[in-house]
């Protein structure tokens, strides 16, 4: 296997991992908030898309958006009802208070759905480029996962509410005071950290099977990639999500799956010791 | 209150003591931890209809037969999560506080190691339906007994058929999941492929957490195996094949435990699944009879299908089996003694709708022709035994 | 009034110690639960009630105090030795580990401990040819009848709270404990004005580990058999915060109260609701956030004050 294999198998699941980070990035970093219901929003925007696939015919490609746009909905009330209330607590707070709606949220999913692996069915084929091979629907995956994180950063960068967000998280007495409606762009913060869930789910739904059990697994990779790569920041996650993707693909090469694995969290470890701001970010939250 | 309403009260309390007194005393108690939620949850599920197919036929029949008196049966059932510790709490819970009779082990190979020593603490027996591996009976429990045969038996019949159907295939890649069964199935096989004289070209282990296989794949196609053998969940199984497909990864043979046993492997996989062939513990296709509620495979085949609207696979029929198993004890002790119901377990030697049932030293069922199954055409064909063959074995393209 | 808790504690305990002979075996295992978790609480209270460092490590040393004294009594090694040492072993961990470590602050502390867990389940994993990767490890049983081992895993486990409970008195009104909640306060304060926060922190990590191993190794010698997903488990690492959140931070009691409130109420709740348990303590679990933010211990304060 030639090293040029590794870098693409990297590369293509590191572009998945960045959009499942990106949200959780966003939230934490803005809110400070660690949301540990990203792994099930995830599988939500994952099942969601499965059905519409499964019963409406609809391809995923074109489910992301309004997947994305229910996800939005639904982030939008739980933080604008409940997570406002203890947004400037300690992490432990509401790092328990989301755990405690996960819980709901996952009994809920298990009972509906069922834990049984789905998985959208889409051959599309693969491109073989001297002997590297590309299988499509991840460059699909691939190609939308960077699309929408782009699309993330200009919207940070460039729109009212982008730019209210980026105040809000340098400093959030100032923005107040320059008469940004707090609540309001943490509401819209969260909602859009929950969208940029779902969307990866229903990326996700393509590459991976869907099930309940695996919700766990999507959060643990969220929280290595925020640290590898930075809190807060969409250039982050995307630093995060690919450096992430090539380390395990080197380690897997190199020694074997279970180091692959590892060899994230020792990475990580080391970082959040050595520069905990990670690749690319600036001084977060303490 | 006057007198006649105190003596209706106590008339109605001591009719209401005795009738339930005598209720319990005519039920007999079994114990079920069920995965109903968390990692093993559609695995569990597949337990919780097998006991209730098996709890309403018995029941129908006006329960077992305890030495010349009927007593109905009665299951307990609670989620134990797929955690260890609750499934350590909860076989005391069932034994202590509910009072059952017998157990049965919840889904996780692990798990029943640990609700086993609780049980035989008390005395009380186990029966495992999910649980093939040697290593989950080698602590000595005498209360432990299990309706899989051991996993070697699968391996050798595997290795037979392949070896005689595709001669060529020599070389051979083994990628496990690092979890008691999938393991086990891995090692098991990594000793019989040697002893065969096959290559083993490749021995690798990925984690419980593991997202994504594309590089343990990639380097499996990079050494150009002749059988490809993969162990895992229904979920990790899917994601390799899919993941195999994606990469260009072939071989002439693909096997992978326990995917193609499972409905849910071939649905998520369509024309993906074609060609994988793997081992099972029993194939609803088998045309054993005996002395059990269903009476011959057939019977229970045709009540599944009936009711689930799939094929039951062999994870659906040990658990039935497991309850037939104890009934058959029970019937042949005479008493619900757990000691001696105990004993009947250990020297049972019946033939049920599931196969013949005969219990090693160890616990364990013993071994037999366990079929060889292979997709073709979208469906799981059996290749081996002869008795129920329906085809041979294919080189995947 | 200042005796009030200690004397109802001493109650509590004894009441527990009872049980055996008050009740089944099952309340007996209830009564032990009670007991492991009040441990695991106190410990977590050193270094993320005290210190206020919300520490996620609390599955790494359970576990690795379980394979160290499954090991050790593999080894021959005499049962209540083999969790002795294996406290030792994870004190020392966590000493060293803390080390790195506690040199982060709030979010990536928290995230670093939790990666702790993880890398630890993982080189077990492994290790496999040592501790049996995911086969998992068998561990000699001990014999005994039902009521024998309920016992001697009630007093076990009675005894490690017991000494936890001590530890958390003599920190709370020692010196460790004024400087580890100056620590919380403003660190950065605190380092200037002499204390030293760096030995002071990692005092309270190498604290926080010390009876979570030997609670880890004593679970072990319980079921008889270890495995690496179950030993190092991130439900048991989040639990234990929310016990003693729900108790009062930083307080002698809080995490007893706490921790016992929680299991008691995850076992009415587990047994009552088939389907739903899940949700049903998520819900309970969302409503003390909202209605109890400092823990049931300040509610009471606040009663008493007024």
């Amino acid at each position: 296997m030639d090293y040029g294999q590794v870098v693409a198998n990297g590369l293509m699941i590191g572009a998945v991992y960045a959009c499942i980070a990106v949200g959780f990035s966003l939230v934490w970093g803005v809110l400070n908030v660690i949301n540990m219901m990203h792994g099930s929003f995830i599988m939500l925007g994952g099942y969601l898309t499965f059905f519409a696939w499964l019963h409406l015919k609809v391809s995923p490609i074109v489910s992301v958006v309004p997947v994305a746009a229910i996800l939005f909905v639904v982030g939008y009330l739980i933080q604008y009802l409940m997570i406002n209330r203890v947004v400037m607590q300690p992490v432990l707070t509401t790092l328990t208070l989301t755990f405690g709606l996960d819980m709901i949220l996952y009994n809920f999913m298990n009972l509906w759905f069922t834990a049984t692996p789905r998985r959208v069915v889409l051959d599309l084929g693969r491109l073989d480029l001297g002997g590297v091979i590309l299988p499509l629907d991840r460059v699909v995956a691939m190609g939308l996962a960077l699309l929408l994180t782009g699309l993330l950063y200009t919207v940070m960068r460039t729109s009212r509410i982008g730019r209210a967000i980026v105040a809000v998280r340098m400093d959030r007495d100032a923005a107040a005071l320059m008469g940004i409606r707090v609540n309001k762009v943490y509401a819209i913060t969260f909602g859009i950290g929950a969208l940029m869930a779902g969307a990866c789910g229903a990326l996700v739904a393509v590459v991976f099977p869907i099930t309940t059990s695996v919700t766990g697994l999507f959060l643990g990779k969220a929280f290595v990639i925020c640290v590898i790569g930075g809190l807060g920041s969409v250039p982050g996650a995307l630093v995060g999500g690919l450096a992430l993707g090539l380390i395990e693909a080197f380690a897997g090469f190199w020694f074997s799956p279970q180091t692959a694995i590892l060899a994230g969290f020792v990475i990580m470890l080391v970082l959040l010791v050595v520069r905990p701001t990670g690749l690319v970010g600036r001084r977060g939250y303490e | 209150m006057n007198v006649k309403s105190i003596f209706g009260l106590a008339a109605a309390l001591v009719c209401g003591a005795l009738a339930t007194g005598l209720a319990q005393a005519q039920t007999i108690k079994i114990g079920a931890p069920l995965a109903l939620t968390g990692g093993l949850a559609d695995e569990g599920k597949k337990q919780a209809i097998a006991y209730d197919m098996w709890l309403k036929r018995i029941n129908a029949q006006g329960g077992i037969n305890v030495g010349g008196k009927k007593m109905r049966v009665e299951l307990v059932q609670y989620d134990y999560q797929t955690q260890e510790q609750r499934a350590q709490q909860l076989a005391e819970k069932l034994i202590v506080d509910d009072k059952v009779d017998f157990l049965l082990a919840p889904f996780g190979s692990g798990h029943t190691k640990v609700v086993a020593g609780v049980a035989e603490r008390y005395g009380v027996p186990v029966m495992a339906t999910s649980a093939s591996s040697d290593v989950i009976f080698n602590q000595g429990y005498k209360f432990l007994f299990g309706t899989l045969a051991p996993n070697s038996g699968s391996v050798e019949n595997l290795i037979a058929v392949v070896t005689k159907g595709i001669p060529s295939a020599k070389r051979i890649a083994i990628l496990g999941r690092e979890d008691v069964f999938p393991k086990a199935m891995a090692t098991v096989m990594s000793d019989a492929a040697k002893k065969a004289g096959l290559e083993i070209i490749s021995l690798e282990y990925y984690p419980v957490g593991a997202l994504d296989l594309a590089t343990p794949i990639a380097k499996i196609r990079s050494l150009k195996p002749d059988w490809i053998y993969i162990t895992g969940y229904s979920k990790d199984l899917v994601l390799a094949k899919k993941q195999m497909a994606d990469l260009n990864v072939k071989a002439p043979v693909v096997t992978m435990i326990t995917g193609p046993v499972y409905r849910e492997f071939i649905d998520s996989l369509g024309p993906l699944a074609e060609g994988v062939t793997s081992a099972s513990w029993w194939h609803h296709s088998a045309q054993f009879k005996g002395d059990d509620p269903w009476g011959s495979t057939k019977a229970f085949y045709d009540e599944f299908v009936a009711r689930e609207k799939s094929d039951p696979d062999y994870v659906h029929a040990a658990a039935a089996a497991a309850l037939v198993a104890l009934q058959k004890a029970i019937e042949k002790a005479g008493t619900i003694d757990k000691a001696k119901v105990r004993d009947a377990l250990a020297s049972l030697d019946i033939m049920t709708f599931y196969g013949p049932i005969k219990f090693s030293a160890n616990g364990m069922n013993g071994g037999r022709d366990l079929p060889i199954i292979q997709v073709q055409g979208g469906k799981p064909v059996v290749l081996h035994p002869e008795s129920i063959k329906q085809g041979t074995l294919k080189p995947v393209q | 009034m200042k005796r009030l808790p200690y004397v109802a504690f001493a109650l509590w305990f004894l009441l527990l110690a009872a049980v055996p002979f008050l009740a089944s075996n099952y309340f007996v295992k209830i009564a032990t639960f009670l007991a492991m978790y009040a441990a695991l609480a106190l410990s977590w209270n050193f270094i993320g009630g005290y210190t206020g460092y919300p520490s996620f490590s609390t599955a790494a040393f359970f576990g690795l105090g379980a394979y160290t004294g499954a090991l050790l009594q593999n080894a021959g090694l005499w049962v209540g030795l083999a969790w002795a040492c294996a406290a030792v072993v994870t004190t020392v961990f966590a000493a060293v580990i803390g080390f790195a470590i506690l040199r982060m602050r709030g979010h990536y502390f928290a995230i670093g401990s939790i990666a702790l867990v993880e890398a630890l389940m993982l080189v077990a994993s492994i290790l496999a040819d040592l501790t049996g990767g995911g086969e998992g490890l068998n561990v000699k049983i001990m014999p005994g009848g039902p009521d024998y081992i309920g016992r001697v895993f009630l007093y076990t486990m009675l005894g490690i709270m017991l000494a936890a409970f001590i530890t958390t008195v003599l920190v709370d009104r020692g010196r460790l404990g004024f400087g580890l909640r100056c620590i919380q306060q403003n660190e950065d304060a605190a380092d200037m004005v002499g204390i030293d926060t760096r030995r002071y922190k990692t005092a309270a990590f190498a604290l926080s580990a010390v009876f979570c191993g030997a609670i880890g190794a004593a679970y072990a010698s319980w079921v008889a058999y270890i495995s690496p997903s179950d030993s190092f488990s991130i439900l048991l690492t989040l639990k234990v915060p929310v016990m003693v959140l729900l108790g009062g931070p930083g307080t002698i009691f809080g995490p007893i109260v706490g921790s016992a409130a929680f299991v008691m109420m995850e076992e009415t709740i587990w047994s009552k609701y088939l389907e739903y348990h899940q949700a049903v303590l998520g819900l309970v679990i969302v409503l003390l956030i909202f209605f109890l933010p400092g823990g049931v211990l300040r509610v009471f304060r606040r009663r008493a004050a007024a």
